[in-house]
């Protein structure tokens, strides 16, 4: 039989952790539960058993179309790295309207052309996502312009408040200070 | 044999706290800058925010009457070159219908 006998760590968070180090493993299996909540609330975001998204701003009317439209988080844009500061917003057509409109554009100010109207939204009408670069020098009083585009050509324009649209991107324009 | 992670408390410790640290990356926005360089000469890049180039995407140079002062394409460098032109203009980044970035001569920096 070898006498060989490991030498015991000195120090009492040393012993501990040897004492314990196999059995505490078992607390890993608790940690997935800690992001569980966030998970659900997540997945339910996502697929849109909660909503729209996480805030809804209403139904817009612009021209003879009309959308519902959503901020996808309430919360302040977030970076993306060198294309600047982020927003989601979240829409849905008109029933009526679905078959009519063709694309549906979000911009910080009044776009000059239908070339530069802004993002587009992607995905099924009656669940659109569009994400809109916040520009540096917007102003607490900027509005968010919707163009909705139909097929038969025609262009259609409304706006409205940011300050309505995501009260979350005013403040944070008033937090970090205008350019 | 343990392994020696276990016989450390602070690297296990430390490799567990990376476990909360995965983020997410997942848009590709496009993105245009516009510089003021030598002999009144601009030099726009264009690309997109995953790190991707954008060879071959119109950049025109519009002025403010809407009508296109430069017409042109990035080179195989993601970049454009041309004259400022004398007139108010601004530059849009055209990736198609939705993917665009504009810049206002006024946003254009200094050399």
């Amino acid at each position: 039989m070898s006498k060989a006998v490991a030498a015991q760590p000195s120090t009492t968070l040393g012993r501990w952790w040897h004492k314990w180090r196999f059995h505490i493993n078992v607390l890993l299996l608790l940690v997935p539960l800690g992001f569980m909540p966030k998970y659900f609330a997540d997945a339910s975001l996502f697929r849109g058993d909660s909503g729209l998204g996480e805030r809804e701003i209403g139904i817009v009317q612009v021209g003879p179309w009309s959308l519902k439209l959503a901020e996808f988080r309430n919360e302040a844009p977030r970076p993306d790295g060198p294309a600047g500061y982020m927003k989601s917003f979240n829409a849905a057509l008109c029933d009526t309207c679905i078959d009519q409109v063709k694309a549906a554009y979000l911009r910080i100010g009044k776009p000059r052309s239908l070339r530069a109207a802004g993002v587009i939204f992607f995905g099924t009408p009656y669940r659109m996502g569009a994400t809109m670069p916040i520009p540096d020098r917007t102003k607490a009083d900027a509005e968010l312009w919707i163009t909705l585009e139909g097929w038969d050509g025609s262009m259609h324009q409304a706006s409205i408040p940011l300050s309505q649209a995501s009260p979350a991107t005013v403040a944070w324009l008033a937090q970090r200070g205008t350019k | 044999m343990p392994s020696r992670l276990f016989k450390k408390p602070a690297l296990a410790a430390g490799f567990i706290a990376l476990l909360g640290v995965c983020n997410q990356a997942l848009a590709h926005n496009p993105m245009c800058e516009c510089k003021a360089v030598e002999d009144g000469q601009i030099r726009c890049t264009g690309g997109f925010s995953d790190g991707s180039g954008a060879p071959g995407v119109t950049l025109d140079v519009i002025g403010y009457d809407e009508t296109i002062l430069v017409p042109g394409k990035l080179g195989a460098d993601s970049t454009l070159t041309f004259k400022r032109p004398d007139s108010e203009f601004y530059v849009l980044f055209d990736a198609g219908p939705g993917h665009i970035v504009e810049i206002d001569q006024a946003d254009i920096e200094a050399p």
